[in-house]
């Protein structure tokens, strides 16, 4: 090699060790930071939902704690945790974190979350907070977040379709509900690709719903230990039933769940009867960007009967949780800004504007007069919620529910036969130590 | 028609069916960006966007926004593809022409950065950079992507200057012209193909990442562009027309640079040529 | 941009023929000189190598480092893991799924780095036969691929297979290819890999396919243009000319695809709905789930050190090869 090459390169990169020196000394200095902010991770659900409920809680929270800043930082779900858990490691958490409900119980069972127990009472409608979001709160009798909104499912139908069908009315039961799918698969069942129900095979939220109405559990916690209880008859009996409901009425993909493709997209193209559906998919179905604005007039929905006549099939609630990190430096104003977040007039925006469900059944009344939400908010009355064990994610990681419904709809494997394996596998992810 | 003119049309047609195999799923991305919502998924798929609309690009370069994370991209582009190509050259440059201890450890300590899963390395790598106050500064990321991308432009660098003839540098000698210019007039222009090659290599890199940007950086004008991107899904689904929309506009600037430095490739060609 | 700078580079052949024998000749070096012709490389390499070691150097240690710890989500705060010694390993070793988990790996991964060699090769090749116009052409295609964020390329694939809207299945029954009315490709995880193998040596045809092609031109293509036109010669052209000069960056590219796509996470991830099936599970998944789905943080980076391992070890002999040759020239 050319020695005056080299020189250039060397000259080079001697120059540039020097600058980098340079640099790392005079950048060295951290800024320091004046006024106390409080940092905000919400899910970017509310930026495009209900930003009003935000904007309006921090103006009121400014109000009260003049020369406090608040910074709303909107995650997305995909990742979240995962810069959650950096920025806990690196000792930048925020002050307040939302999470989906089924997300808190490994938070609450690692001590990561403030113990909110005994300021419970500080907080609105702590009393009548709905019983399936506080429950997703709530691990080992202590509170450590605060239930944000609620998401119900309903079945959400064509009302053509079903007059022109025959179908009068709404069914009032579980056997009326498959009759009248009955009567769609014999009118439209000719198109291929048309389903009475559109019900993927991985739509565990749905299929469990099958179980708890007749009676039966996912799993129960007795005398110190898990057990799965999803080969109880009652269970064995919802499961049969769900298997039955859905290959006679779906011909919906069997190895995908409710959210890919969106189903009610799926249901906007017209070969779907009906399918069971949270309160904001009824108006996705006819947003005039994806959906079919021309169907307005020919949905309805009504909450899902059970096998009993006149009662409805318990739904699984969904939705999310407001609560503050134990690293937070400025729990004090977390807390208040909570406060503000969860009052009756924040919430009353989020049901106007967001259209969810709030968190307390005393809000209920404000969807009750709205026909297009009011299926759901009933819905949510009977509602049912995953066992929160601290091993839970686990179960759901493991994807053994999804599996179980694939394996049954496919016909792959036996009611009683998957139902065992998966109790199987349930009583032993959760009895394993927690980590 | 000679044989070899017809060779050529032959291998003219396979390139232009390799074109068509290839792009085709870009295709549907750029022309998913002109559909109108309700066309983007159709029972019929459709093949040319009928209506077309520019909605979805007003869409997406009307999200808040927009223009930051523009500029922050660029700006982490330019600085990761320039100090890469520089310190690479350097430390492919040592690689490539001198013998001596330690070699070996520097070229298993550049393949083995390469082998830590990223995921593992996320929450070490945060620890790391909040101790240095360059948690939610676009240095940090910067100095993360460079990191990542320094491995492999060393290592495709070195690569190239193997190939170079050793004749030819030695001719550079009796040139008699200065050091620099030597080194500037000889030896770039022969490796230019594969400082192109790894600068589009580093440009990709540092402008599609994504879980990096998105743990590191906290206030919204202050995230990249493929961060953005991610805005355009929630929980009620995805905003497909303007996400495809963004899409491509986001691809727009890497083959701008593509479309820009190319030809060196064929100077590398033309360069090439007269190495005897 | 400037159009070819041969013209002020090129040395006529003779020139440097010539110049050969000038070169050998070497004035004595003063001890000064020598000391800095010793230290060069290390100065050369000094600002690449600190620059790596500052920003990963403590990083990796603590991966290292929570390998042998119980290391969960309380610690995140703590930061005070517990020494297990080897647990994180053993457990490992004993687990059954990470056994399946690593075969598929390698499987996944000798499939995929094999076709992305074998079509990305045979692209770059095409190149140079190509005419400038389709040349540009083709090449901007590739990277246009390439540019194509894998978010939006996963989506892609993932619509072009849909069970519901899918464009594949809608022109396979087209052409009456069969019934694919309804047919489910993740269903079987054979055709699912398919679709997911199809979707990253798709995404990395482009990389593999540019860098051989500049590989290429750096080819004498006078030598090349000769043995076109005799034609018997051809094949020995390709392996006494191209294949010598290509050999670095042909093994460089196959080594780094090996490293690449035996970690792939993205495509299979977003592609199963962050939530893959356990028969879709590769290595990073794998560790992805036990650190941070269920809080293993020290499990997990045990996963991710012997994935390490076995790169290593799959490119043993190519390193040992690296490093022993004297390579200088």
């Amino acid at each position: 090699m050319n020695r005056r090459m080299i020189g250039g390169a060397l000259a080079l990169a001697a120059a540039l060790l020097v600058s980098a020196v340079a640099a790392s000394t005079s950048s060295s200095s951290p800024k320091r930071q004046s006024a106390t902010k409080v940092v905000i991770w919400l899910q970017n659900d509310a930026k495009n939902g209900w930003e009003q409920m935000v904007t309006s809680t921090n103006d009121a929270f400014k109000a009260k704690h003049p020369g406090v800043e608040v910074d709303v930082q909107y995650q997305g779900w995909g990742d979240h945790l995962t810069k959650f858990d950096a920025a806990l490691a690196g000792g930048t958490a925020p002050d307040v974190i939302e999470f989906g409900n089924t997300e808190t119980t490994r938070y609450m069972a690692g001590r990561l979350l403030q113990d909110l127990s005994s300021q419970a009472k500080s907080f609105p409608n702590s009393k009548t907070w709905l019983g399936a979001l506080k429950d997703s709160c709530t691990y080992r009798g202590k509170l450590y977040c605060v239930p944000y909104y609620a998401g119900a499912r309903a079945v959400i139908y064509r009302k053509d379709q079903y007059k022109a069908a025959g179908v009068k009315g709404t069914p009032k039961s579980l056997a009326a509900f498959q009759a009248a799918g009955m009567k769609l698969m014999k009118r439209y069942g000719k198109q291929r690709n048309y389903s009475a129900l559109y019900f993927p095979g991985q739509y565990w939220y749905a299929a469990m719903s099958f179980v708890y109405d007749y009676g039966g559990k996912i799993a129960e916690f007795k005398n110190g230990k898990w057990q799965g209880t999803l080969t109880s008859p009652q269970a064995i009996q919802g499961l049969t039933r769900m298997k039955s409901v859905v290959r006679a009425l779906s011909r919906a993909s069997k190895t995908t769940d409710e959210a890919n493709p969106q189903q009610a997209l799926v249901f906007s193209k017209g070969r779907v009867g009906s399918f069971i559906g949270n309160g904001w998919e009824w108006p996705y179905a006819l947003d005039e960007k994806v959906g079919d604005p021309s169907l307005a007039d020919k949905i309805g929905a009504y909450p899902m009967p059970s096998h009993v006549a006149g009662k409805f099939m318990p739904t699984f609630l969904g939705g999310s949780d407001v609560a503050v990190p134990v690293t937070s430096k400025n729990k004090a104003l977390a807390y208040d800004w909570i406060r503000i977040f969860t009052s009756v007039s924040s919430m009353r925006k989020l049901a106007t504007i967001g259209k969810q469900i709030p968190n307390s059944t005393t809000l209920s009344s404000i969807n009750a007069r709205n026909p297009k939400l009011a299926p759901f908010t009933n819905a949510s009355k009977y509602s049912w919620f995953v066992p929160t064990a601290p091993n839970w994610v686990k179960v759901e990681n493991a994807r053994v529910l999804k599996n179980l419904v694939q394996a049954i709809v496919t016909g792959r494997q036996s009611v009683a036969k998957a139902a065992k394996s998966a109790s199987g596998q349930i009583t032993k992810i959760l009895n394993q130590p927690v980590t | 028609m000679s044989r070899r003119t017809l060779g050529r049309i032959g291998w003219n047609a396979l390139g232009l069916f390799v074109f068509l195999v290839i792009i085709f799923p870009v295709y549907w991305m750029i022309s998913t960006a002109f559909k109108e919502g309700q066309n983007v998924l159709a029972d019929t798929p459709q093949f040319w966007p009928h209506p077309a609309t520019l909605s979805n690009f007003d869409d997406a370069i009307h999200r808040q926004y927009f223009w930051d994370v523009v500029r922050n991209s660029l700006i982490i582009v330019t600085v990761v593809v320039s100090l890469s190509l520089v310190l690479a050259f350097l430390a492919a440059l040592a690689l490539a022409k001198f013998q001596f201890y330690g070699r070996g450890a520097f070229i298993v300590l550049i393949l083995g950065v390469q082998m830590v899963p990223l995921n593992a390395l996320i929450i070490p790598l945060y620890i790391q950079l909040s101790r240095a106050g360059l948690v939610n500064e676009l240095t940090g990321v910067i100095i993360t992507y460079l990191t990542f991308v320094l491995p492999f432009t060393v290592w495709t660098l070195r690569g190239f200057m193997l190939g170079i003839p050793r004749d030819l540098e030695e001719a550079a000698m009796v040139d008699g012209s200065s050091r620099f210019g030597a080194f500037v007039r000889i030896l770039l222009p022969l490796i230019a193909p594969g400082m192109v090659a790894t600068s589009i290599f580093a440009f990709i890199q540092a402008w599609n990442e994504y879980l990096i940007a998105y743990v590191l950086l906290n206030d919204a004008q202050k995230q990249t562009i493929t961060v953005w991107l991610a805005d355009f899904t929630t929980q009620r689904g995805t905003d497909w027309g303007p996400l495809m929309a963004a899409a491509t506009l986001t691809a727009l600037p890497v083959v701008v640079f593509f479309l820009l430095v190319h030809q060196k490739i064929a100077a590398g060609l033309t360069a090439g040529a007269v190495r005897g | 941009m400037s159009s070819g700078p041969g013209g002020e580079t090129g040395f006529p052949a003779s020139a440097v023929a010539a110049a050969g024998p000038h070169v050998a000749r070497r004035r004595p070096r003063a001890v000064g000189e020598r000391t800095l012709h010793a230290l060069a490389p290390y100065l050369l390499l000094a600002p690449a190598a600190l620059v790596i070691i500052a920003v990963l150097g403590y990083p990796l240690y603590l991966v290292g480092r929570l390998s042998f710890e119980q290391f969960g989500l309380a610690e995140l705060i703590t930061k005070k893991g517990t020494w297990i010694g080897l647990d994180n390993y053993s457990r490992l070793f004993h687990d059954r799924q990470f056994w399946t988990v690593l075969l598929r790996t390698i499987v996944f991964t000798v499939v995929t780095v094999g076709l992305t060699m074998t079509f990305g090769t045979l692209i770059g090749l095409l190149l140079m036969k190509l005419g400038r116009f389709m040349r540009l052409l083709l090449s901007t295609g590739l990277v246009l691929v390439w540019a194509t964020p894998v978010v939006v390329a996963v989506n892609i694939f993932r619509w072009m297979v849909d069970y519901e809207f899918g464009v594949l299945n809608w022109t396979l029954t087209e052409l009456h290819l069969g019934d694919f009315l309804n047919k489910d490709w993740f269903a079987d995880p054979k055709t699912g890999f398919a679709v997911i193998i199809a979707l990253i040596v798709w995404g990395a045809i482009p990389f593999v396919a540019i860098m051989v092609y500049a590989g290429l031109s750096q080819v004498p293509a006078e030598l090349l243009e000769a043995a076109e036109i005799d034609g018997a010669r051809r094949w020995r052209a390709f392996k006494d000319i191209t294949f010598p000069l290509l050999l670095p960056i042909f093994v460089i590219l196959t080594s780094l695809s090996i490293i690449w796509d035996f970690q792939v996470f993205n495509q299979v991830w977003l592609m199963r709905g962050s939530e893959p099936e356990e028969s879709y599970w590769l290595m990073s998944v794998y560790s992805f789930i036990e650190a941070f789905k269920l809080g293993e943080y020290g499990f997990g980076a045990a996963i991710a050190v012997v994935m390490v391992g076995i790169m290593f070890l799959a490119t043993f002999v190519y390193l040992r090869q690296m490093i022993r040759m004297g390579e200088t020239r």
